[in-house]
């Protein structure tokens, strides 16, 4: 309403409602406040890296192959250098001999080729990252991967691929859930028996064996991984709104407002809704943790996000390998980042949950 | 002469709470009572007075976080002082000598185990015998409480008993032991009057059979003047008056106890504004109000007429199976423009369904609703858009009734906007603050937001929510029942002044028949759905005709000397 | 109760056909024209239009659905698109190491989940209760993957304590051998949230009024806590216990693939790297009547724990 923002003349300073009430015990919870912190500083960090201003040139082989983080320079195990180089020109062998007579492979034109394009377009990446040879390093600040790329700023694309996919997964989800949910629990009947019957066909599989059949059908990249984990995770949501709905609309303000003359989408959305966002921002911390983990295995696996872009379960997919040869660099920096970020947004969510729950004064 | 020590003496009792940011308040703020053996005392207060702290101190159930009891208190039991004593002693003595009765059976018993269970566990506990005979003791414990089929209780769980039933086995479970001291913390404000009535009357049989001294608290002084040996009100954490029954009721001596006594409606009178606590605290002296007349008058207009109203409650099973309840079962009144109509019955009997149907707020399955003679419940949303504003209504709870996001203005002005009272929002807030004023709130309450005010203050708001759409009828669903006595003589007071003020027609809905005769001019007794008296209030009040009415009327509570059992000279 | 399992039993069609009814779309619809994968390297026009006639990709939709019904209601998929073998065939042979591995790791993790839960419910607001839960916020943010990993590298690659991979035909050599670190490995992957789902199910039980009555009639801290408050807690605890099993049948499917265990979960991940979609199929239709079962099983102990719920 539009008379609401600007304050009576009598009201000699602002009152508390609930929002503002939740927002200082928050800033009081130091533990809360400090998790909201970093979790601010990782999105500003992610919006940056996504942006281009950081990171942007990660996958420059600045470094040595498997080159030491420098506090570690002298310690860590001498890489080696010859045979880890050899693999690698191998490597890249095979994968421009692949590129050059990728369609001959098939007996199609690369027009009917479906892969054609793909191969073509990794064929001319492939070709511009040779070309560009330069002096290398011998060791950055976490290091260097198998192909002499700076681990930071690997680090750095890979939070903001996965913060992304995480944030905008969960908000998906979260739209999807709490309009089904809202409508299914506030109209009940006949609509409530058919959104009832998708919730219970999502339900009766499992979500990662769900993820896995969507992942199986649909391509690779940060948007469909996004799209992907939103319709299967939207139930969890959905029966939180539902029951919420169900039990809000019964109560004596809801009926006061039906008595006063509002309607149905004015109660849903300008009285309901606002008395259970803090649920949804509890949940909305809750689903980004679970989707980034999520898109770490689904990545891991092979089935996340593209070969050209890098993530947190892309990183730790070439953990095992560098591991058993001692190189250990890349999968802690990727454990503590992923760590450090899923402990803030699980503590976020607690203090959250203490902060704005309107029945503690 | 040489008194018997008391069984339990209270000492400079303090009680803090602090909250997590280390601000403390104090509940209660160096109490000492004593309360001899084989006694009744009764504590009482309103909310926040601190009784129930009291009483939870004594069988040291505070949390311990966050609660803070001064050392320089004392609970001397026997001799013993509660307040040092070890754990293991505690134990013994709570369920053994010192037994707890609390005020929601339903959530007090265990809910996954049978009532059996739960009594022989006690049993077994402190009296030491085999399962076997304490399986026979409870049986015997849940006759001498006049449970129904207490073979067939042993089994049931507490869900499958009533509200009344529940705490019949509360009691047997506390009496089983045979303890010195039994500290019943409300234990009748979440039943029905009857059941009430029926309660107490256990209560003081069981006291005087065992010879236990009773600790009886509760916020309803004539209550507690049917039974109690001695009463101790308490306010803001300290005791106003502590004195014996009949000195409380006659000759009392603090003025807080006093307003107590007074600003409750009573059956014997109907004064034209109830007095109010700041009546008796300044220095000028109260006088009786004139009495007020009700009752229909030959020349009243009608402006709701309802007829052979059902409402039908549906219960979906599975997919296609339904299955229909009656809650409201052709009820038929006319309401007159200007009066009162009281609708009293006991929890289930339908009377906040009606005051839903009449809204459109519930579906109602059959009768007419005739607002001046245009039938509500076949209008279209429409049309009944331009009805909706002529009749409101104010719900019972006032801290759910109020969304917690909006401010007061929002509050007030919403239902302008929507009526499209008042053209711009500069003036609808201006109207906003004149109705404030008007249910007596300070104009700069509009920019609050409901959790900063109490409940009566709420309760002003939702009445004036409704006021700003100048409504015909309000429908007053037990708008006072969850109010301080106090505070509920403050809103009847404002209602009553609304209505002479503005005219207004109320279709007043209580369980509490002491109110509804203070406010209405013609009563509507309900129950089971069914209309079974329809009378002015005078004439219903003075001679009953249907014996649920009579029975209701019995089981109010009216204080010394109407006491219910016999006193020893 | 027999009327009310046959009545479930019933209600669970119009579920089962929602989810053939997603698979349909997903896989014959979303999924697109999987004979490109199917021919593999000798793709030509004939080939790929000879695979559609086989797979009856060449019939309109509505045909193809009812096709996939019956292989529903026959229980037979077919064969699989990467190894020709019987679906059922194959499937029948990877439930055995799946139950074995998850159905160890669940039970476990439960009792040990539960146990410690009570215990830090029961010292709520003390030291050990704060580094309890601090260290299960902690390992709960740490990825699956890395314990794994982890696990894996220092307990059998450096410390040669366990084998690092591997599976025999012998069951008792499994558990003496290969189960082992998996097992430990999913345990403790598992128990750092169920401490804390648990432990908030007592406390939130705690809360409540007939501990307070259990108090007044003086019984002691212990049996409060182990008879009054661990019957009620059961109740979201059964649900989530519940709501696990049918990951039984699935398999836990990173410890599959890292130790090679023949199990579904390693079967899933294999199948939707080879677009075998006969056998993610499959799979998804057996879990999801499974889960449809556990659900009735769920309701069924509902009424054995708490005496309010009605079956009705």
């Amino acid at each position: 309403m539009p008379h609401s923002a600007s304050p009576p003349p009598a009201a000699p300073h602002p009152h508390n409602s609930l929002t503002r009430i939740g927002w200082r015990r928050l800033r009081r919870d130091r533990v809360g406040f400090a998790a909201l912190c970093i979790v601010g500083a990782y999105l500003l960090l992610a919006l940056a890296a996504w942006s281009g201003l950081l990171a942007s040139h990660w996958q420059d082989e600045v470094a040595h192959p498997y080159a030491p983080p420098t506090l570690f320079a002298g310690t860590a195990p001498h890489h080696l250098e010859l045979s880890a180089a050899d693999i690698d020109a191998a490597d890249r062998r095979a994968t421009s001999a692949a590129a050059q007579d990728g369609s001959g492979a098939t007996g199609l034109s690369a027009d009917e080729d479906p892969l054609a394009a793909d191969l073509a377009a990794a064929e001319q990446q492939s070709a511009q990252y040779r070309g560009a040879e330069q002096a290398r390093a011998d060791s950055l600040p976490l290091g260097a991967d198998q192909r002499g790329r700076d681990v930071l700023q690997k680090l750095l694309q890979g939070s903001a691929t996965s913060l992304q996919v995480g944030i905008a997964g969960a908000l998906l989800a979260l739209a999807i859930g709490t309009v089904l949910g809202a409508l299914s629990g506030y109209f009940g009947g006949l609509l409530d028996d058919a959104l009832m019957w998708g919730y219970s066909v999502f339900t009766s599989v499992p979500d990662m064996l769900l993820l896995l059949a969507f992942a199986a059908v649909s391509g690779r990249g940060i948007g469909t991984v996004v799209l992907v984990m939103a319709f299967t995770s939207w139930t969890g949501t959905f029966r939180l709104m539902r029951a919420e709905f169900i039990k809000h609309k019964g109560r004596d303000y809801v009926r006061a407002a039906d008595a006063i003359g509002a309607g149905h989408g004015r109660r849903m959305f300008h009285h309901i809704l606002p008395n259970v966002g803090h649920l949804l921002l509890v949940q909305f911390s809750m689903l980004t943790v679970a989707l980034i983990k999520y898109e770490a295995i689904l990545s891991f696996l092979g089935f996340g996000v593209g070969v050209t872009q890098v993530s947190w379960g892309a990183m730790l997919a070439e953990a095992p390998a560098e591991l058993l040869q001692g190189y250990w660099w890349q999968m802690l920096a990727v454990t503590l980042c992923m760590s450090l970020l899923v402990t803030a947004f699980s503590l976020l969510a607690d203090s959250l949950r203490d902060a704005l729950d309107p029945k503690v004064k | 002469m040489n008194p018997a020590p008391p069984l339990l003496s209270v000492r400079k009792l303090r009680v803090s709470f602090r909250d997590e940011h280390g601000h403390g308040a104090e509940a209660v703020k160096g109490i000492s009572f004593d309360i001899p053996a084989g006694k009744t005392v009764a504590l009482v207060g309103e909310s926040g007075s601190g009784k129930s702290v009291t009483a939870m101190a004594i069988t040291r159930l505070l949390p311990e976080h966050g609660c803070h009891i001064d050392p320089g208190s004392e609970i001397l039991f026997d001799g013993r002082n509660l307040l040092t004593a070890s754990r293991r002693e505690l134990r013994c003595l709570r369920g053994g000598d010192i037994a707890m009765v609390f005020q929601e059976p339903m959530s007090s018993l265990n809910p996954v185990f049978s009532v059996g269970e739960q009594i022989i566990e006690t049993l077994m506990l402190h009296t030491g015998v085999g399962r076997k005979a304490a399986q026979q003791r409870a049986l015997a414990l849940l006759q001498e409480v006049g449970l129904p089929a207490p073979e067939r209780k042993m089994r049931s769980y507490p869900h499958q008993l009533s509200g009344g039933q529940q705490q019949r086995v509360m009691i047997a479970m506390a009496i089983a032991c045979e303890p010195k001291l039994l500290i019943a913390d409300e234990p009748t404000t979440a039943l029905d009057v009857t059941i009430q009535q029926q309660i107490l009357q256990l209560l003081t049989t069981l006291q005087q059979k065992h010879g236990m001294a009773v600790l009886f608290i509760s916020h309803d002084l004539e209550l507690v003047g049917q039974f109690a040996d001695e009463v101790v009100v308490m306010h803001h954490g300290s005791i106003h008056e502590h004195a014996p029954v009949q000195q409380i009721f006659e000759a009392p001596q603090d003025a807080y106890t006093k307003a107590l006594l007074r600003c409750r409606p009573h059956l014997d009178r109907r004064p034209a504004r109830l007095p109010v606590i700041r009546d008796f605290l300044g220095d000028s002296c109260h006088f009786e109000p004139p009495q007020r007349e009700r009752g229909y008058q030959a020349e009243d207009r009608v402006i709701l007429e309802v007829q052979d109203l059902c409402v039908d409650y549906h219960s979906r099973h599975g997919w296609f199976g339904r299955h229909s309840q009656r809650a409201v079962d052709g009820v038929s009144f006319r309401l007159m423009r200007g009066r009162t109509l009281g609708i009293v019955g006991e929890s289930g009997s339908g009377k906040s369904t009606l005051g839903l149907a009449l809204m459109r707020l519930q579906q109602a399955s059959a009768g007419r609703v005739l607002f001046e003679g245009e039938d509500m419940l076949t209008l279209t949303p429409r049309q009944l858009r331009a009805y909706k504003r002529r009749i409101q209504i104010v719900f019972q709870n006032p801290y759910a009734s109020l969304n917690p996001r909006c401010s007061v203005a929002q509050i007030l002005t919403e239902p302008m906007l929507l009526h499209g009272i008042g053209c711009d929002a500069e003036e609808r807030l201006q109207l906003a603050g004149d109705w404030l004023e008007h249910v007596g709130l300070p104009r700069k309450a509009l920019a609050k937001y409901p959790h900063e005010f109490s409940g009566g203050q709420r309760q002003r708001i939702a009445i004036a929510r409704c006021l700003t759409m100048h409504p015909e009828i309000l429908i007053c669903d037990e708008s006072v029942s969850a109010l301080d006595v106090s505070v509920q003589a403050q809103v009847l007071n404002l209602l009553q002044s609304l209505q002479d003020e503005l005219g207004l027609s109320y279709l007043f809905i209580s369980h509490d028949l002491a109110v509804v005769k203070h406010l209405s001019d013609q009563v509507l007794v309900m129950q089971q759905g069914r209309c079974v008296e329809l009378a002015d209030a005078d004439t219903l009040y003075a001679a009953p005709q249907h014996p649920y009415t009579r029975q209701l009327l019995d089981a109010i509570p009216q204080g010394w000397p109407h006491c219910i059992r016999s006193r020893p000279a | 109760m027999l009327a009310y399992i046959v009545r479930r039993v019933w209600q669970m069609v119009p579920t089962l056909f929602g989810v053939m009814l997603l698979l349909f779309v997903l896989f014959n619809w979303v999924g697109g024209d999987p004979s490109y994968i199917l021919a593999g390297k000798n793709l030509s026009a004939e080939a790929l239009a000879g695979i559609r006639q086989q797979l009856g990709l060449d019939l309109p939709l509505p045909q193809q659905f009812l096709i996939f019904v019956k292989q529903v209601l026959t229980l037979d998929f077919g064969t699989s698109w990467s190894t020709q073998q019987p679906v059922s065939t194959l499937l029948h042979s990877r439930i055995g190491p799946s139950l074995l591995l998850t159905g160890s790791i669940l039970l476990l993790g439960t009792v040990l989940a539960i146990g410690i839960a009570a215990l830090v419910a029961y010292l709520r607001g003390s030291l050990t209760d704060r580094l309890v839960t601090l260290i299960a916020t902690c390992a709960m943010s740490v990825s699956a993957l890395v314990y794994i990993i982890a696990g894996q590298y220092w307990l059998a690659f450096k410390g040669g304590w366990f084998p690092i991979m591997g599976w025999s035909d012998s069951t008792l050599d499994n558990l003496l051998h290969y189960l082992p670190l998996p097992l430990l490995l999913g345990v403790i992957v598992g128990l750092a949230p169920d401490i804390r789902f648990y432990r908030s199910c007592f406390v939130e039980e705690l809360g409540h009024d007939y501990v307070r009555t259990a108090r007044a009639k003086g019984l002691s801290e212990p049996v409060i806590m182990l008879k009054h408050v661990l019957r009620n807690a059961m109740i979201p605890v059964v649900t989530s216990l519940m709501m696990s099993l049918p990951y039984l049948m699935m398999g836990a499917m990173l410890l599959e693939t890292f130790f090679g265990i023949p199990g579904m979960g390693k079967e899933v991940v294999m199948a939707v790297e080879r677009s075998d979609f006969p056998v993610i199929k499959a799979i998804t239709i057996y879990i999801a009547l499974a889960t449809m079962l556990f659900n009735l099983l769920t309701d069924i102990i509902y009424k054995l724990i708490d005496p309010r719920v009605q079956l009705h």
